[in-house]
């Protein structure tokens, strides 16, 4: 009884788990078939014929074929990484205060970040677009990294904020008796006790960076800035649909995400234990 | 080498005012222990003297430099807290070694004085090791060394002990005792625990909502206690307290601790009592003692009472009997029979007794 218990537990469990896997698996095994079998009906779930033809199109030594993946590529990492960077030195710092000192209007303005995360991104892209345009940093890498700087501090702000608050002020304090000034203390006590929650962070905003598509579609323009998920919709014609090449440049940009994630998100859980204070 | 001193320190948050006009000298290389209920400003006090909270009034000063505006880093006191603050990222050496590699000693200089202080606190076995891996008691040790390793000017200990089981409380604190006479540096130290004060302190500071009630020797302060809240605080089991009235007879002043028992009041009180109507006794629960027949000397007063608890605790047995309604604790060193609710003799010491005005609560001398 119990091994039947176990074994169909086993079952749903897989059977969730595929399910959720779906439509991953099959933007992979899209992107490794021609275009033609994608569109067949019944659906075909094991490829008869694999390619790498879309790949090659897009990487072509001699110049790209269809779509400039590896320049979009470039767009997306340095927008990504460079956004990331700032937002977390900045929201870093931002979090720091908010965890360690009072000032006024404090809960006020915590607030008021909070409530900048609630307004959705998209309805700003017209008041951007017109700015952007207006200053000339409109299709420029600038004017993206910029946009998700500002998306992600306040974010960066409240996780780190909690992150902080978790170290006990005394760490800072006895360093600061051991003759570290404020800052040092930071450097050498608190940043490194809070590592794993700043890496959290950033793994959060480089995500965000990178799936983002509502306003770099709008304040992008040409292969200039282009980051990969406005990239994909080159494959979108007029007439018809390149549904292979979407799967693989969908590919080129879940490869990076996933293995980013797994190697920093092995840093987070051996992450350190607090023994420092009592216990 | 370095006293310290607080002139008129002040500290409000807000409306609250955690210390109030403080006024006090530490000479070098004395242990000064502050004691108080919990709320009364020992924390902050302390935290002023390091430089971690801002002062809202007054001045300190450490080796006769006023360092109101200097940073903690700048003042060259160390400071133990009681949940250690262990950097949790570094080994116990980089622990003890911390302090010097920001001051940019060099190597050879920090490992000395790392070994050094392993040695003083016995830490050998535990150089390697992270604060997650080390016990309750060998964390304090190490949050010692990391203050002794600095030489500071002074030390700062908050409850360091409270986080202690019983036992290992009792050996620590031989050790603070045996560190202070080696390292002969001044040493201001907040307890609870009124063994550490008694034990620790060459004087005692008790204090209450921000201010200081009393400062003395350990024994003035046990003896000579100069209001009811100190002696209630200082002592274990506290001293028993209870209002009497005076009454007159016979050109001579009585207490009257109940119905029918009248203590003679000490001549050299007389001037001031004729005019009371009643005033707070204070007894030590050691100076009311069943009576031995051998102690019946001149100042020793007599009474009988009943019984209302006993509580045999081996070397003592406390004995509880009531007087004007309230609870009185006698202790009775020797083991003799007693049953609850026998009536049975005891004896006072009027030397030792403790009057109070009962308004001002300030002992009458
Ligand atoms: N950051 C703060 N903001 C407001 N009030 C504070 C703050 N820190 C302390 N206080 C108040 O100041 C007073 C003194 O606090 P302090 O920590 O010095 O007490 P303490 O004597 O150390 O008590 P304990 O024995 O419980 O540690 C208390 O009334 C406390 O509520
Ligand atoms: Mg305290």
């Amino acid at each position: 009884m119990k091994q039947i218990k176990k074994i169909s537990f086993w079952f749903l469990v897989m059977f969730l788990l595929i399910l959720i896997c779906m439509p991953g698996i099959w933007i992979f095994v899209s992107a490794f078939r021609p275009n033609p079998e994608i569109l067949a009906k019944p659906a075909n779930w094991i490829p008869d014929r694999w390619t790498i033809h879309q790949f090659t199109q897009m990487f072509s030594i001699n110049g790209y074929v269809s779509v400039p993946a590896f320049k979009y590529l470039m767009n997306s990492v340095i927008i990504s990484s460079v956004s990331t960077v700032i937002a977390i030195t900045i929201g870093m710092m931002g979090g720091y205060a908010f965890a360690r000192f009072n000032f006024k209007g404090k809960n006020k303005i915590f607030l008021g970040l909070m409530l900048a995360r609630a307004v959705p991104g998209i309805s700003l892209s017209l008041p951007l677009f017109i700015l952007f345009a207006k200053i000339g940093i409109i299709n420029t890498s600038f004017g993206v990294i910029l946009v998700y700087v500002a998306m992600n501090v306040p974010f960066t702000i409240w996780l780190t904020d909690g992150f902080f608050r978790q170290i006990p002020k005394e760490m800072s304090e006895v360093a600061r008796t051991d003759g570290c000034t404020r800052l040092q203390a930071f450097w050498n006590v608190e940043l490194p006790l809070a590592g794993p929650g700043i890496g959290a962070a950033a793994i959060f905003a480089f995500l965000l960076s990178w799936n983002e598509y509502a306003l770099a579609s709008i304040i992008t323009r040409t292969v200039h800035s282009k980051t990969l998920p406005i990239g994909m919709m080159d494959y979108l014609d007029e007439f018809t649909i390149n549904w292979a090449g979407m799967c693989a440049i969908a590919v080129v940009m879940i490869v990076p995400a996933v293995i980013l994630t797994f190697i920093v998100q092995k840093h987070l859980v051996s992450g350190l234990t607090f023994g420092g204070v009592k216990g | 080498m370095a006293n310290v001193e607080l002139k008129n320190l002040t500290k409000k948050y807000g409306d609250v005012i955690a210390v109030q006009n403080m006024d006090l000298f530490i000479p070098h290389n004395e242990f000064l222990v502050l004691v108080g209920p919990s709320g009364c400003g020992k924390s902050t006090t302390l935290r002023m003297i390091a430089g971690l909270e801002e002062i809202t009034g007054g001045e300190i000063f450490i080796d006769d430099q006023l360092v109101n505006e200097k940073d903690p880093k700048d003042r060259n006191v160390s400071m133990v807290f009681q949940n250690y603050a262990l950097y949790p990222h570094m080994t116990v050496e980089e622990n003890l070694g911390f302090s010097l590699k920001i001051a940019k000693v060099d190597k050879k200089e920090i490992e000395e004085r790392v070994k050094e202080a392993v040695q003083i606190l016995g830490l050998q076995e535990l150089q390697k090791r992270k604060p997650s891996q080390l016990s309750g008691g060998q964390r304090q040790r190490v949050a010692m060394g990391r203050a002794i390793v600095r030489r500071p000017d002074a030390f700062l200990f908050d409850e360091p002990l409270s986080n202690l089981d019983a036992k290992l409380r009792t050996q620590m604190r031989t050790e603070i005792k045996k560190l202070h006479q080696k390292l002969q540096t001044t040493i201001v130290y907040v307890t609870h625990d009124q063994v550490e004060a008694m034990t620790l302190a060459d004087r005692i500071i008790i204090m209450k909502d921000g201010y200081i009630e009393q400062i003395g020797s350990p024994i003035d302060v046990f003896n000579n206690p100069v209001n009811v809240f100190v002696a209630t605080f200082i002592g274990s089991p506290p001293m028993n307290i209870l209002t009497a009235n005076i009454i007159k007879k016979d050109a001579k002043l009585f207490f009257e601790l109940d119905e029918n028992i009248l203590m003679p009041c000490p001549e050299s009180k007389f001037d001031y009592l004729s005019k009371k109507e009643n005033v707070i006794i204070g007894i030590r629960p050691e100076d009311i003692t069943p009576t031995i027949s051998s102690n019946s000397s001149e100042n020793i007063w007599n009474f009988e009472k009943n019984i209302d608890l006993v509580e045999p605790l081996g070397t003592e047995t406390q004995i509880f009997i009531k007087l004007n309604n309230k609870e009185i604790i006698s202790r009775m060193y020797n083991q003799r029979e007693i049953k609850i609710g026998q009536k049975i003799e005891f004896s006072i010491n009027l030397n030792k007794i403790h009057i109070f005005d009962k308004d001002t609560e300030k002992v009458i001398k």
